[in-house]
């Protein structure tokens, strides 16, 4: 092996970093913090158990005469911090003021001793609540005389990017114009047509939300959290809502943390953490509970898709047209309007006439943050069902169909953007193989009946803003990259460790990654739309270019050469056109004598400090004048791609579902890490597998009925396949501008397995489920009305 | 806070070592171990019993700490993740979970690998499915469980092919 | 989660001493795999907590002339295991192995999980059609009382303030007698039953049915029995017409409610499907025993 090919870390399954300390339970999150603070204070939160109410008094006299109470936080205290909701609500997490608009939002918080005394003391406030008319169906809330979620004279939500709101509930909506649908549908041969939904669910992380505040003389702040984006989320959230706060009295720190997979991208803890931390001058922790996580923490926003497809006998797509509803929850407002979920419907297939009508709503439910996908998962589901119910009327295969209609590199899809990287086609057809999807299943004559189903899917990059990175070499020659970007599991710190290894040419071992600490390490957004090995990639690339480069000066210098003479790797400076060969970067770095202030240049003791900063694409002309037809060749960054396959055996008698064997592949492009991208398939098919089969919220009487962990079905090990039924492949089509080629790749996973679950039914058992998750009650139901429909 | 004169004495040992502990009794024994040990390893991710990062071993087999009051322990050998490797030297269950990429977040990690070494006292050949079934109180969102099934039947062949503990 | 003072006797005597002079905010522990959980939500606020887990005898399984005794702190995972339950009896072992998972039967007792009184709990149905007794000790002596009528509602016994169970009666089985507990749930032992069937066929020599008993868990207050489909049965053969209309019957006779689990349509529904599937198993089962 070259020393080249040995110190090319790209596409090799090297270990994870932070394993030995995991393994070990060394690992510390930031709930193992507390066991520092001797003066800990703890926070519990009294919460609505209405969907919608006047808040008519809050009494907490007791409560704060409770030994061992610090603090007693209400809405209406002149301290807590307020944002630009025009609206009664609260902001982040902090309590509500004049109503409620969902029931688990924040009404009173004690800071106490400990959480017993918290926990009694809130059984003292006594609050007096007036109830109010509430909506938590979307497709109600959507309606032009809908309830609206807040009091019509508190104002209601404002439309996003301008447009004029259609309903009280109506936040804001995305239109996009190709084509003409209208000629092109009465062109079509066949018009397909249906409404879709797609539930509430929880990401779940097996990590609570929660931080600790350390309180420091002089009004400064020490917030550990779990939260994500320590620059981007956590520390512009608290600048902006605590002013009296300057930004050298703010650090956040990230740990380890347990999940998110977008949960955390809204900063639901620290705000009210740092009030009690700034009044009680203590050290603070908040840590929401099991329950508090399913009510009051986010959950995905659901979307509701009405799709017409019309195409010619061939099996050409030609027309779509689609009204799409997210549903965005009570609060939480920023990018909601339909621009999001909506994208999944116009990513994966060159349909040359689309009309997309999308809106978003607010409902009387907890507030709606990423999940995973960004909705691409709820509208896809859309898509992949009624592609299938197409091929049906075309008589042609769920393959054959996808295969020609799907969007080929170089092509321009409906936004008007140029297709740069798309390896759908070998995912596509890898599915299908691997689980013969030509082969109908063996039926055995009992209640379990067994079907096949595939499908597509695929999911932008929203351009998320500016990742920057620092690479240090240290005067030993070892390398150091200061990153802020969210680690939550997905193995980014051996990612870039593995880029910043080969850009140097040097043993990975000499490589470290610190990470996520606003006073160590430089800004990065947060982590969500798969962007961190994209958008933190490029940086650190950069970086490493940059402290290369100033190496290879300093190593120019040293020998009298131009530093395009000089190359970098295995520790040492090469030099063409000298005659000494190499130089060990550490002797590049003049030793640091006592009594003299030595030179201008590299000294032993100081790290030579490479800069990176990267911006992708930024949206610039998502709103301008010659894009009211909502296209533009810059929507996204790119997009990443997946297939799915499955086979499964549906109950008649129950109406449950089990999968028996599945296939995944993923356009990764480039995989940095291919055993980290595995790991993400993996995890990717079990949890689409919950939701599409299992876990929801449901409601009555406007309140979550089953927030905790026994009733919020997630899948375990039993609803996972065996090892041998469990396949999986990755497909890369390497992207141009990806780091080392590389995209983003763990949302795409999510997104056909829904849908081909969907079509192995339809092919078992002959109904077509349309609404998401597919509970066991629910198919049956459908089983039962095809049975009474039959007999007719 | 509980007044000092209903506080109990629990004599266990924990990890191999004997512990004499004076606690309030309405404590649960993930409370104590976190909080006055400082045995951080042992995590808690729900309210309700069902997530299973708070496995430990009392006795040898699996049981969810968060709903055992301290009192239980009594006279139990209780072990944590912490008690698991041998010095340096780790369970043959940690490096199959490590060699495996069996861990992601990682939060889980702790009260998986707990209940994996249980499934192999209890049967030290459990099949695949045999583990699937031990394994179902443990809720894993980030692996999707393949690699963490994977890594136990390599420390189960690499255990019963001996020269590890 | 506070209380004020735990106890932790030795014998059952002392036990009952204590809970005669503790009152009625006393909550006994058993194994606390639920209760602990409901003390830490602030669902259960006792004054009292008392330990069984230091009184050996209470876990005791033995067999006797007249039919197995299963100790009150006997483990669900050690009941689930135990060489003693053959035959008809199996079906307890089958209901402590639905029980949630590995870790919460190796703590939880077969006594709780009947203390609790969940409509749901797994063990109760097939412990019900197996005739189980439930042998109580209190202050003023000992007394026996049919398992089926030992649940008042949701969360409650029969059991006086001064009363605790230590242990169940399991009498014999008659030749033929085949008993079956089947847990209808999404994901398997990890949820809490949707609905819960067990049945306990015994068949004469010529396979008419001498004594069938039907006990449905998560359809009512407590677990209930099927009188009607039960008599519908009795002294015929059993044909798949017959199971269906017993089935149709039990299916009829429940009254559960709509929770986060399922709703009450869908537990009626599948009462019909898993009495039809229980009887002919247990049928099934009355011939090898």
């Amino acid at each position: 092996m070259s020393d080249c090919e040995k110190t090319n870390y790209i596409g090799k399954s090297v270990q994870r970093v932070d394993v030995y300390e995991k393994a070990t339970g060394k690992a510390k999150y930031f709930e193992d913090y507390q066991v520092q603070y001797r003066d800990l204070l703890h926070v519990k939160v009294l919460r609505s158990p209405h969907a919608h109410a006047k808040i008519v008094s809050i009494d907490a006299s007791a409560a704060e005469a409770l030994p061992g109470v610090a603090t007693v936080v209400k809405g209406s205290d002149p301290d807590i911090a307020w944002a630009d909701i025009p609206y009664a609500s609260s902001y982040y997490g902090n309590p509500a003021k004049d109503e409620v608009i969902w029931a688990g939002q924040a009404v009173v918080a004690v800071a106490a001793e400990s959480i017993e005394i918290a926990e009694q003391a809130l059984e003292l406030v006594k609050v007096v609540y007036e109830e109010l008319p509430y909506v938590v169906d979307q497709r109600e809330a959507f309606k032009a005389d809908a309830v609206s979620v807040t009091s019509p004279e508190l104002g209601i939500a404002a439309g996003y990017g301008g447009v004029q709101p259609e309903g009280p509930n109506v936040m804001g909506s995305y239109k996009l114009t190709h084509g003409d649908v209208e000629k092109a549908f009465a062109e079509a041969d066949v018009i397909v047509e249906e409404e879709y939904q797609a539930g509430k669910k929880s990401t779940s992380q097996i990590e609570c939300n929660g931080s600790i505040v350390e309180y420091h003389e002089g009004g400064g702040v020490t917030i550990i959290t779990n939260g994500c984006g320590v620059h981007g989320v956590v520390k512009n959230h608290i600048l902006t809502m605590y002013p009296q706060l300057s930004s050298n009295k703010v650090r956040v720190i990230q740990p380890v943390t347990g999940g998110s997979f977008g949960n955390r991208l809204f900063p639901l803890v620290e705000p009210l953490a740092v009030l009690m931390a700034l009044r009680t001058k203590r050290t603070v922790s908040y840590v929401l509970t099991r329950k508090e996580m399913y009510t009051s923490s986010p959950s995905n926003w659901p979307v509701y898709t009405k799709l017409k497809l019309g195409a010619k006998k061939d099996g050409t797509i030609i027309a779509e047209k689609l009204e799409l509803v997210e549903d965005a929850g009570a609060q939480i407002r920023g990018y909601f309007d339909g621009r999001l979920s909506s994208s999944g419907l116009m990513c994966v297939y060159n349909i040359p006439n689309v009309q997309c009508d999308s809106y978003a709503v607010r409902t009387n439910t907890m507030p709606c943050a990423p999940y995973r996908g960004l909705g691409c998962a709820e509208s896809e589901w859309a898509m992949e069902n009624l592609i299938d119910v197409l091929a049906e009327k075309l008589d042609m295969d769920p393959l054959e169909i996808r295969l020609k209609n799907i969007l080929k590199k170089g092509e321009t899809n409906p936004y008007g953007e140029k297709v740069t990287s798309i390896g759908l086609g070998r995912c596509l057809e890898a599915v299908a193989d691997a689980i013969n999807i030509d082969e109908p299943c063996q039926q055995d004559g009992g209640p379990w009946k067994y079907g096949k189903g595939i499908a597509a899917a695929g999911k932008q990059n929203t351009p998320l803003g500016r990742a920057e990175a620092d690479c240090l070499v240290h005067s030993d020659g070892s390398i150091e990259l200061l990153v802020s970007c969210d680690e939550q599991g997905m193995g980014v710190q051996t990612t870039l460790r593995q880029m910043a290894a080969t850009e140097f040419q040097i043993d990975i071992e000499k490589v470290k990654v610190t990470r996520a600490d606003t006073a160590i390490t430089p800004y990065d957004n947060f982590g969500a739309s798969s962007r961190t090995t994209y958008t933190t990639g490029n940086a650190v690339i950069i970086a490493c270019q940059d402290a290369i480069d100033q190496l290879k000066e300093a190593a120019g210098r040293k020998v009298g050469l131009a530093k395009k003479q000089v190359t970098i790797k295995n520790g040492k400076a090469y030099f063409v056109g000298s005659n000494i060969e190499s130089i060990d970067i550490a002797d590049l770095y003049e030793p640091f004598s006592f009594f003299t202030q030595q030179t201008w240049g590299l000294l032993k003791g100081t790290p030579v400090r490479g800069r990176g900063v990267f911006c992708p694409a930024p949206a610039v002309e998502w709103f301008g004048p010659g894009h009211e037809d909502g296209r533009t060749p810059r929507m996204w960054n790119w997009y990443q791609y997946s297939a799915f396959g499955a086979e499964v055996a549906v109950n008649e008698e129950t109406g449950q579902i089990k999968i028996l064997k599945l296939m995944s592949t993923a356009d990764t492009g480039n995989p940095i890490n291919p055993k980290l991208v595995e790991g993400q398939i993996d995890g990717g098919v079990i949890m689409a597998l919950g939701f599409s089969i299992m876990d929801h919220h449901m409601f009555q009487d406007g309140k979550m009925m089953n927030p905790n962990m026994s009733d919020y079905r997630l899948p375990t090990t039993l609803e996972t396949p065996l090892q041998k039924n469990f396949m999986r492949a990755i497909l890369p089509d390497p992207l141009p501008d990806g780091p080392f080629n590389a995209k983003g790749m763990a949302e795409s996973i999510m997104i056909p397995v829904g849908p081909a679950i969907a079509a192995a039914i339809y092919q078992a058992i002959g109904v077509r489920p349309t609404e998401m998750p597919m509970t066991a009650e629910r198919v049956l139901k459908l089983i039962k009305d095809k049975e009474a429909s039959d007999a007719k | 806070m509980q007044n000092r004169a209903n506080y109990i004495q629990v004599e266990c040992e924990i990890n191999g070592k004997a512990v004499d502990l004076l606690v309030s009794p309405d404590r649960t024994v993930v409370d104590v171990l976190r909080n006055e040990l400082g045995l951080t390893g042992t995590k808690q991710g729900c309210d309700d019993g069902n997530c299973g990062a708070c496995t430990i071993l009392v006795d040898g087999k699996a049981a969810k700490s968060c709903s055992m009051l301290i009192g239980q322990a009594r006279n139990k050998k209780i072990t944590t993740i912490e008690g698991v490797s041998n010095g340096d030297v780790l369970h043959p269950m940690q490096q199959a979970f490590i060699d495996h990429f069996a861990i992601q977040c990682g939060f889980c990690t702790p009260g998986m690998i707990m209940t994996a070494i249980a499934i192999l006292n209890e049967n030290p050949n459990a099949t695949e499915e045999d583990i699937r079934e031990g394994l179902h109180g443990n809720l894993c969102r980030c692996t999707g469980y393949v690699k963490v099934v994977e890594a136990i039947e390599d420390a189960r062949d690499k255990i019963n092919a001996g020269g590890v503990n | 989660m506070k209380f004020n003072a735990y106890y932790e006797p030795k014998t059952v005597e002392e036990c009952v001493q204590i809970l005669s002079e503790q009152g009625s905010d006393v909550k006994m522990l058993a194994g606390g795999t639920d209760l602990v959980i409901r003390l830490r939500s602030r669902a259960l606020k006792p004054k009292t907590v008392v330990s069984l887990n230091a009184i050996p005898e209470l876990s005791e399984v033995s067999l006797k002339e007249d039919g197995l005794y299963i100790g009150a702190m006997a483990r669900l995972m050690d009941v689930s295991k135990s060489e003693l339950l053959t035959g008809a009896w199996k079906i307890v072992k089958t209901g402590a192995g639905n029980v949630s998972s590995m870790q919460v039967r190796n703590i939880a007792t077969l006594g709780g999980n009947s203390c609790n009184a969940s409509p749901s709990a797994d063990t109760v149905p097939g412990l019900v059609v197996s005739g189980a007794i439930a042998n109580i000790v209190g202050k003023n002596g000992n007394r026996s009382v049919l398992l089926e009528e030992f649940f008042t509602g949701p969360g409650k016994t029969v059991l006086a303030d001064d009363e605790m169970l230590v242990s169940f009666k399991i009498p014999k089985y008659a030749d033929k007698t085949g008993a079956v507990y089947k847990k209808y749930s999404i994901r398997g032992d990890t949820d809490i039953a949707i609905i819960g069937v067990a049945g306990k066929v015994t068949l004469n020599a010529q396979d008419e049915v001498v004594d069938v008993k039907i006990a449905l868990g998560g359809v009512a207050p407590t677990v209930i029995r099927v009188p009607k489909a039960e008599a519908l049965l009795s002294g015929k053969k059993l044909t798949d017409q017959l199971i269906e209309e017993a089935a149709v019957i039990a299916s009829e006779s429940c009254t559960p409610i709509t929770d986060a689990r399922a709703t009450k349509e869908y537990r009626k529904e599948m009462v019909k499907v898993w009495v039809r599937h229980v009887l002919k198993d247990a049928a099934q089962e009355a011939q090898k025993n």
